[in-house]
């Protein structure tokens, strides 16, 4: 998986198979407006057929649960975690959000 | 009778999960009364169903929005939209300013756990154009108002067990009911637990793992969450 995917699906499918549409299905879920959750849920239908649909909306619904448990609960990144995206978090531009959170240096 | 009236493969499990979380929000809490539980849930529709409002303007201070007879205090009801609609921008002063109002640690731990099962829940149902799950009457009895002894503040703003894992596992682990109900919801939505973190490569479901990712880290970046 490329990074470039994350930032948008303006950016390809990031070398995953049928990246580019699910990566709009979870653009149109956030967004929330039903002609584009439509369109999207009828190219992806086409492409992948419904059980990858629904698996697909299943995991984005459970990351607008993780990302609330996390901000809600001030939750800092893991210190392996924080090592080991130090290298990419520039190019998926997450450096300047204001939920960075880090664990205080001991 | 599944949940949802649907040709689409729901999952029976999923199906099932979804069933289950709403009679436990339905029912008495670890700080917060049936009733009062189905108030978020009730809220948490409000909040994404409304005229959005800017991050920084709470409901509280929007003339007529909040009715008298409300049965949240005024907090949880900023708290509710705030986190529905806003999650990337909650800091530790919002925080500390709504813990200021007179809502407990542990009780804002557990309106953050329904907050976040409801739009879990609820999302799946928008995104397929299923029914929302209708809420239910809600059970008497009163909360255990009970926390484990080692409950303490450390990493987190809210106070947490000594349960070990990845912080975003110990994040409602100071209310161990909210933590088991957000598991089970996890489980058949993305990942058990411990899979999370041991084995990356296997497939689920329908899915490839690198799908799966891809979903993850695009629903978490749209929604500003640096974790």
């Amino acid at each position: 998986m490329t990074f470039e995917a994350i930032a948008g699906s303006d950016n390809g499918d990031g070398g995953v198979r049928h990246g580019r549409l699910l990566v709009r299905l979870a653009e149109a879920m956030w967004e929330g407006d039903p002609g584009s959750l439509a369109a999207v849920r009828d190219e992806l239908l086409a492409a992948a057929g419904a059980d990858v649909l629904v698996d697909a909306v299943a995991v984005s619904a459970n990351f607008h649960m993780m990302t609330r448990v996390a901000d809600g609960t001030g939750t800092p990144l893991d210190p392996g975690a924080d090592e080991a995206s130090a290298g990419f978090r520039e190019e998926i531009e997450v450096n300047d959000l204001v939920s960075r959170r880090h664990v205080p240096s001991a | 009778m599944p949940t949802y009236a649907t040709e689409l493969p729901v999952r029976d499990e999923l199906d099932t999960a979804h069933t289950e979380a709403m009679a436990e929000w339905s029912g008495p809490g670890t700080w917060w009364t049936g009733t009062q539980r189905l108030a978020i849930v009730a809220e948490v529709r409000r909040a994404r169903d409304a005229a959005p409002l800017t991050p920084w303007q709470s409901p509280s201070t929007v003339d007529w929005l909040i009715p008298d007879d409300h049965p949240l205090p005024d907090a949880v009801v900023d708290v509710v939209w705030r986190l529905t609609n806003h999650p990337g921008t909650l800091t530790t002063d919002w925080h500390a300013s709504i813990l200021a109002r007179g809502l407990e640690p542990l009780a804002y731990v557990e309106v953050v756990s329904i907050v976040a099962q409801v739009n879990c829940v609820d999302r799946f149902a928008d995104a397929l154009e299923l029914d929302r799950m209708p809420i239910p009457e809600a059970r008497p009895g009163e909360p255990a108002r009970k926390a484990p002894d080692d409950v303490e503040v450390r990493l987190h703003w809210v106070p947490t067990a000594d349960i070990g894992g990845p912080n975003v596992w110990r994040a409602l682990s100071g209310v161990p009911a909210e933590l088991e109900a957000r598991s089970r919801l996890s489980t058949p939505h993305y990942l058990e637990g411990r899979a999370v973190f041991g084995d990356v490569v296997s497939d689920r479901f329908s899915l490839q793992r690198v799908q799966m990712e891809l979903i993850a880290a695009r629903t978490s970046k749209l929604n500003e969450c640096f974790y």
